[in-house]
């Protein structure tokens, strides 16, 4: 059976890239009889150590559509003459936007959906509709939404490369001493029956009974994107579509940054949270079981067993954890809703294949074949959203797939199999390259989670791609900084980033600000 | 002489002094030891607590492996970053010691017109920050910059060691005109009687008796090179320890043990460079006081 099912789906994905290597043929030709026979491509990309596959999967699709051509007796090779990546994905994006003019910018880019605005805006990158308007059975294989937040007024810049949830963990081991039962606490999530309300009652339990040092643990440093969950939690916007503006809700903000008040002086919280050190505090705090509650994304799954952030009683030495014991203690569900009434979240950030608008630039004749250049990075992307590298990439990354073929070959042990043992059609370059993150990443348990937290995707939220949205959210990182300090009272907090707004005219003609601060709301309601 | 008119001071004030330096020194001092602490460490060292710090050689060794991460990430060739570093960097000391000393020579010795304003003209320039001069350094960048890849890629390591280099300049012209118009014309005269050129009366006279100052411009030229940023970020094709540090180091993701190796390597040749020309460097200073 799971044979014939396998059968199915590679019939599947032939047929769906059937038009798309007929177009490969087509464009090796054109090149071959302008008497081009190599063509070089760079890319960058971005994003965490085990997420190589955004880059290496542009040079194993380049192989894939070597060997197309070899098949049908063209004689063109590409050769991906670059290969960058960074774990800083800002930095990228600002070296693309100052490279891309002078031509020394990779052809393609992989990074956040958030930048497609800006960099489109400037015309610097190649405007995808056309090629998959032309190939509308490969766009349908994507999902739906993921496609929606590459588009820039009205056309795709992009062609999804992951996207991810970001789960509410639960410590088992915590949950059991103070006595929450997890038996189906994602559904109670879901209805929104376990809230905010019960986070706080659960963490202060759990502080009081010392079963562990801190109810909750967050992200540091900025409050994009894991924070803005509570906006949306209390039923909060982030941008309005139709005006084309950020939203400044100062009820839900209000609300969001009371829990962080209130966290933070019980000592549920800590008070200097947004300073803490990532390796060094954040992750051996949640892997050592000092916190109930953490606010994490679906990477922090692979990241405990890829990096030595627990200490082991036994040794005292720091090791990653293992995909047991990572099953063992951490339960998960959807961010829950603020306070009842209100509707659970998460929060994804969709990474993207971006192509640049000077892709293939450095290659011969290139004003007179700029057109079939285009196509072929395009088909490259293409060729890269190979459901097979997409699913590698998903379970090496723990990121979300981006298409439903994709999901299916992570539910196929015999591939996952194959996949540990690296019995999997791949460039032996790229091979090379993922042989240690395979081995740490590829099994069933992980496989498991990712299946299990892909609902979450049916409950996600965008942030905005609007140009100004770093810089509001740079205001919120501060003041919620201040309030768990202390510094300052969630109300003046309110105030006080709404006067940072006004103070830039250029951020103050980007937000709107909508609604009060509620007088009668009360957290912990009394 | 009454011996109170000379530098010498009384022991109390030289330890009063000493204490006072030092205890100026120790932030600086402590935050290298950390750094280089750090690299050695399984965890960054950001106190003094040491009881779970496991010391260890992998942070160097990973880095010269060339990997960013313990587990993923693509190999980086660290052996190519710091090659590119030093292009740039000698690139721009050896720019600037040949501009300078011979600029330098001939503003000291030659009376032309305008002289004076170019004097001043180069301590302005030299007042402005290489950063707000950096949009008219991007516009000729691209005028002049070659569309084939391979050209370009040179270029850019040409183009950067010049336009770096500009900014250095007039501190060394104007550091060499006055080590220049400490000699008297006399020794130049003779020479130059005794049948020398120009050219050999500068280099064989001259200039050894400048040493001092060619050595000093010619290191800060290379730190200056060594530790530019925002240039070789803007114009340089390849990376340089500098853009690999930065590219990786806001990451929250960041393996930090890794970087702090990184920057104690890239660290390295300006401690080098200042404890072995220390000497030479007060003679700068000396001279400058002097004159």
């Amino acid at each position: 059976m799971r044979k014939v099912f396998l059968a199915v789906l590679l019939f599947a994905a032939v047929a769906l890239f059937a038009s798309l290597e007929e177009r490969i043929v087509e464009v090796g030709k054109t090149l071959e009889r302008n008497g081009i026979n190599e063509v070089r491509y760079a890319v960058w990309g971005t994003g965490d150590p085990n997420s190589v596959l955004r880059v290496l999967g542009i040079v194993e699709a380049a192989r894939r559509i070597n060997d197309i051509w070899s098949k049908n007796k063209v004689n063109v090779k590409i050769t991906i003459r670059e290969t960058r990546y960074e774990l800083d994905f800002t930095q990228m994006y600002q070296e693309f936007l100052s490279k891309q003019p002078l031509g020394t910018a990779g052809d393609f880019l992989v990074n956040s959906y958030v930048y497609i605005a800006s960099l489109a805006e400037e015309g610097y990158l190649l405007d995808l509709t056309p090629y998959l308007s032309r190939h509308k059975d490969f766009l349908e294989g994507f999902f739906p939404t993921l496609v929606e937040v590459a588009k820039y007024k009205g056309k795709i810049y992009g062609l999804p490369q992951d996207t991810e949830a970001r789960p509410f963990y639960i410590r088992k081991d915590i949950a059991a001493k103070v006595g929450l039962n997890l038996e189906g606490l994602d559904q109670k999530v879901l209805k929104g029956e376990f809230t905010w309300l019960d986070v706080y009652s659960w963490s202060k339990k759990t502080v009081e009974m010392k079963a562990s040092e801190w109810g909750l643990i967050h992200r540091r440093g900025t409050a994009h994107p894991d924070l803005m969950q509570f906006i949306l939690a209390f039923g909060g916007r982030l941008d309005d579509p139709v005006e084309g503006k950020l939203v400044f809700d100062k009820e839900a903000i209000y609300k969001w940054l009371t829990i962080e008040w209130v966290f933070a002086r019980e000592k549920l919280l800590p008070s200097d949270m947004m300073a803490w050190d990532w390796a060094k505090q954040v992750h051996p705090a949640i892997v050592d079981g000092k916190t109930l509650f953490d606010i994490g994304g679906t990477w922090y799954w692979t990241e405990w067993q890829t990096k030595d952030y627990y200490t082991d009683p036994k040794t005292g030495q720091m090791r990653g954890l293992k995909p047991e014991e990572v099953e063992q203690w951490f339960y998960y569900t959807l961010f829950p809703a603020g306070e009842p009434g209100k509707k659970p979240v998460t929060l994804s950030q969709p990474f993207m294949w971006m192509v640049s608008s000077k892709a293939g630039a450095q290659n011969p004749k290139y004003s007179a074949l700029k057109s079939t250049y285009d196509e072929l990075a395009f088909l490259i992307v293409a060729k890269a959203s190979d459901p097979d590298i997409n699913a590698m990439h998903s379970i090496m990354s723990a990121k979300l797939p981006i298409t439903k073929a994709s999901a299916a070959l992570l539910a196929n042990k015999s591939w996952l199999d194959k996949l540990y043992n690296l019995e999997v059609d791949l460039d032996a370059g790229v091979k090379e390259k993922i042989a240690n993150i395979v081995k740490a990443t590829v099994n069933p348990i992980n496989a498991t989670f990712l299946s299990n937290v892909s609902y979450m995707l049916e409950y996600t939220n965008f942030q905005p791609a609007h140009p100004m949205y770093p810089k509001l959210t740079a205001i919120f990182a501060e003041v919620v900084d201040q309030v768990l300090r202390g510094q300052m009272d969630p109300a003046k907090a309110v105030d006080y980033a709404i006067s940072k707004i006004n103070a830039d005219l250029d951020l103050k003609a980007a937000v709107k600000i909508i609604k009060d601060i509620p007088k009668d709301w009360r957290f912990p309601a009394r | 002489m009454n011996l109170s008119d000379v530098e010498v001071r009384s022991k109390t004030k030289q330890v009063i002094y000493s204490i006072v330096l030092i205890a100026f020194s120790i932030p600086v001092l402590m935050a290298f030891s950390v750094l280089v602490l750090s690299s050695f460490a399984s965890q960054m060292v950001t106190n003094f607590d040491f009881s779970k710090v496991r010391f260890t050689l992998r942070n160097w060794q990973l880095l010269f492996q060339g990997r960013i991460a313990i587990t993923g990430g693509l190999r980086e060739n660290i052996f190519l970053y710091m090659f590119s570093t030093a292009i740039v960097a000698l690139g721009v000391a050896l720019v600037t010691t040949l501009v300078g000393t011979l600029s330098g020579y001939a503003i000291s010795r030659i009376k032309f017109k305008g002289r004076k304003f170019l004097l001043l003209m180069m301590l302005m320039l030299h007042a402005l920050p290489g950063s707000i001069l950096i949009v008219g350094v991007y516009f000729l960048y691209r005028i002049w910059m070659p569309t084939n890849l391979n050209a370009l890629r040179y270029f850019s390591f040409f183009y950067v060691v010049f336009a770096r280099a500009a900014l250095e300049v007039p501190l060394s012209v104007w550091l060499m005109k006055g080590f220049f118009d400490l000699l008297p014309w006399e020794i130049e005269w003779s020479a130059l009687i005794d049948g020398a050129s120009r050219l050999k009366t500068w280099a064989k006279i001259m200039l050894p008796l400048i040493k001092p100052g060619v050595v000093a411009i010619l290191i800060f030229g290379f730190l200056a090179g060594w530790q530019d940023i925002i240039y070789v970020r803007t114009f340089l094709i390849d990376k340089t320890l500098a853009t690999f540090i930065e590219s990786n180091l806001e990451a929250e993701m960041a393996y930090m043990p890794l970087l702090a190796a990184a920057a104690t390597l890239y660290l390295l040749p300006t401690v080098f460079f200042y404890i072995s020309s220390q000497k030479l460097l007060f003679k700068v200073y000396a001279g400058g006081i002097r004159r």
